[in-house]
C-alpha cells in the first residue's frame, strides 16, 4: 500500500520505539514554539518558525503549509521550509486533488512511502525528489482551514508517533493562523467600511443630518448608508445591507456602493437605479443578497421619492405629530430574482420633517417579533434636531446591550423655514 | 441525503422541509444546507414550513432565496407556511416570489 490513512490508532503503520520521556521533550518543542509564537509573532513568522522546528523534530527536509481559499476552494502554498518554490511559484491544489487536496477534502492525516505521478499533483514534490510525505489537516472551528505537511528525500515510513506530533504542530498552528487570519478580515473589512461610509455628510440647503454606525460584536457586515447630492440638485439617500458577514459582505457592500452611485447619475427614477444594482449584482456577483432602500429628495426637499428593494420602510415624523412608518410598497431583495417590479412611493415632506433611515440590526431581537421593534422605533422617533433624534432612537433601541448585528442610521430632517 | 434534524418529509407529491423557531446567524447556514438539499431532489412542490418560526433575521431569508433559485433551477415549485415570520417575509418582498401560505393543509391544496 502505498497509501495509508493514518488516523486513530495507525492500523497498519509501523510504529517505531520512541521512549515516553523522548515523546515528552518532542511535545514541549512544539509548545514551546507554538505559545511563544502566539505571543509575539505575526502570522508569516510564526508559520515559518513552526515549519523550521517541525521539520527539524521529524528529521524531515521540507515543510510546507497550505491554506484554504474559501473563494476558490483551492489551497494555496502560504509558508514552507525547504520547498520554498511551492510559496514562490504560487502553488495551488483543488481540494479533494493530490495528497494535500486529499488530506483537506478528507479530513484526515494522509501517509505516502511512494511519492510519484498517481500520489502527488504537484510537480514541484517530484522535481525535489521527495520519496515520502507525511500530512495532517489545519482545523480551526470544526473547519479545515488548511494542510501542513513534511517530506523526505530519503525513503522513509513515517509512523503513528510522527503523525500525532504533525498534528499537535497543525492544531496549535491552526488556532494562530486561524485567529490571525480572522483579525485580519475583520480589521480589514473595518477599515474598508470606514473607507466607505462617508467621513461628512454633505452639506444640502435645507437638509439637516446626523448618522450612528455600530459595527456588531459577531462580525463586521455589510451595512452600510451613503448621501449625495447629483447634478439636478436633487440629494440622494442610501440605506442598505448586504445579508452576510466580514470581508466578504463588506468587499460586496463597497461594489454596491459605487454602483448605486454611478446609476444614480443615469436616472433619478429610484426604482430604475435599484432596477439596474439588481441586474448588475444578479451577473457580476451571484449568490449575493441584500436590501436597499434608495430615496431622492427634490431640490426643494418638499418630496421625497423613495424605492425599497427588500428594506424596512424609513419612519417619518412631522411637527406634533406621531411617526409612523413610510407607507412604501415592499420591493423584493436585491440579487433574489430577474425582473423584479420594482415601485416608488412619493412622500410630501413638509418643514421640519425628519425621516429615519436604518439597517435590520437596529429593530430585530431574536425572541421579539419584528411588529415589537417598529412599534419601539416609532416611539421613540421625533421629530427634532438630527442629532437628538439619533441620540433617543440609539437609547430606546441599544441601550447598554451587546449589538450582536451591525446597527446604521441616518436621519434626515427638512429645516424648519426661518420664518417659522 | 438531508441535513440532521431537517428531514425532508414527503406528503404525497409534495416535499415538506420543516425550519426551526428562531433563525439567524447562528444556524442559517444549516437551514440553508437542509434547504438546498430538498431543494435539488426534483420533486415536482416543495413546501418550507415556517409556521412554527417565530424569528428569522437575514441570513435566513438569504436561505430562502437560495433555495428559491435551486428550486426555480431544478423546475420544483416553492411553497412558503408562515404566520409570525409573515412580516418579513413581505418586507422583502419574498412574498412576491414565492406564495405564502397561512398553514399546511393550505399549502397542500394549493393548486398553483
Amino acid at each position: 500500500m502505498p497509501e495509508a490513512a493514518a488516523g486513530g490508532a495507525g492500523g497498519g503503520v509501523v510504529t517505531a520505539p520512541v521512549s515516553r520521556a523522548g515523546l515528552e521533550d518532542r511535545l514541549r518543542d512544539i509548545q514551546a514554539i507554538t505559545d511563544a509564537a502566539l505571543s509575539r509573532l505575526d502570522d508569516r513568522e510564526l508559520l515559518a518558525e513552526l515549519l523550521e522546528r517541525t521539520r527539524a523534530i521529524l528529521r524531515a527536509d521540507t515543510a510546507a503549509v497550505l491554506l484554504l481559499d474559501f473563494a476558490s476552494g483551492e489551497l494555496i502554498a502560504t509558508a514552507a521550509a525547504g520547498l520554498e518554490e511551492e510559496v514562490r511559484q504560487g502553488v495551488r491544489i483543488p481540494v479533494g486533488r493530490g495528497f494535500a487536496g486529499r488530506i483537506a477534502a478528507g479530513h484526515q492525516p494522509v501517509i505516502l512511502d511512494r511519492v510519484d505521478h498517481t500520489t502527488v499533483r504537484n510537480p514541484i514534490l517530484l522535481a525535489k525528489g521527495i520519496r515520502a510525505l507525511i500530512g495532517v489537516p489545519l482545523i480551526a472551528g470544526g473547519k479545515v482551514i488548511g494542510v501542513l505537511h513534511v517530506g523526505s528525500q530519503t525513503s522513509r515510513e513515517f509512523n503513528s508517533d510522527d503523525v500525532e506530533l504533525l498534528q499537535l504542530a497543525a492544531d496549535r498552528a491552526a488556532t494562530a493562523v486561524h485567529s490571525l487570519m480572522t483579525q485580519d478580515d475583520r480589521i480589514a473589512a473595518q477599515a474598508l467600511q470606514r473607507s466607505l461610509l462617508p467621513f461628512a455628510l454633505p452639506v444640502s440647503d435645507g437638509a439637516e443630518m446626523a448618522v450612528r454606525y455600530v459595527p456588531g460584536e459577531g462580525a463586521v457586515g455589510g451595512d452600510w448608508y451613503d448621501v449625495f447630492t447629483l447634478p439636478s440638485g436633487q440629494l440622494g439617500i442610501v440605506i442598505g445591507d448586504v445579508t452576510g458577514s466580514g470581508l466578504q459582505a463588506a468587499v460586496i457592500m463597497g461594489r454596491m456602493r459605487s454602483t448605486l452611485r454611478a446609476y444614480a447619475l443615469e436616472t433619478s427614477d429610484p426604482a430604475e437605479v435599484l432596477s439596474r444594482l439588481d441586474r448588475k449584482m444578479q451577473h457580476f456577483e451571484p449568490g449575493a443578497v441584500a436590501t436597499v432602500a434608495y430615496a431622492v429628495f427634490d431640490p426643494g426637499l418638499d418630496r421625497v421619492r423613495i424605492c425599497s428593494a427588500g428594506h424596512y420602510p424609513p419612519v417619518i415624523a412631522s411637527p406634533g405629530q406621531p411617526a409612523r412608518l413610510a407607507g412604501i410598497p415592499p420591493g423584493l431583495l436585491i440579487g433574489a430574482a430577474p425582473g423584479a417590479a420594482r415601485k416608488v412611493a412619493s412622500v410630501d415632506i413638509s418643514p421640519g420633517t425628519l425621516m429615519c433611515f436604518y439597517t435590520d440590526g437596529l429593530i430585530e431581537r431574536r425572541g421579539h417579533p419584528i411588529d415589537h421593534g417598529l412599534a419601539l422605533l416609532c416611539q421613540a422617533v421625533t421629530a427634532q434636531d438630527p442629532d437628538a433624534a439619533c441620540a433617543s432612537v440609539m437609547a430606546a433601541m441599544v441601550g447598554g446591550e451587546p449589538v450582536q448585528d451591525d446597527i446604521a442610521v441616518l436621519v434626515f430632517r427638512r429645516q424648519l423655514s426661518r420664518r417659522w | 441525503m438531508s441535513v440532521e434534524g431537517y428531514e425532508l418529509r414527503r406528503i404525497g407529491q409534495h416535499g415538506v422541509v420543516t425550519v426551526p423557531a428562531e433563525v439567524d446567524v447562528t444556524n442559517a447556514g444549516e437551514v440553508r444546507q437542509a434547504l438546498l438539499a430538498a431543494a435539488s431532489q426534483d420533486l415536482p412542490i416543495l413546501i418550507i414550513d415556517m409556521s412554527g418560526t417565530t424569528f428569522c433575521d437575514s441570513t435566513g431569508v438569504q436561505a430562502i432565496v437560495a433555495a428559491y433559485q435551486q428550486a426555480a433551477a431544478n423546475g420544483t415549485g416553492l411553497r412558503l407556511v408562515a404566520t409570525a415570520a409573515l412580516n418579513i417575509l413581505t418586507v422583502i418582498g419574498v412574498d412576491q416570489l414565492i406564495p405564502i401560505y397561512p398553514d399546511l393543509e393550505a399549502a397542500l391544496a394549493a393548486r398553483t
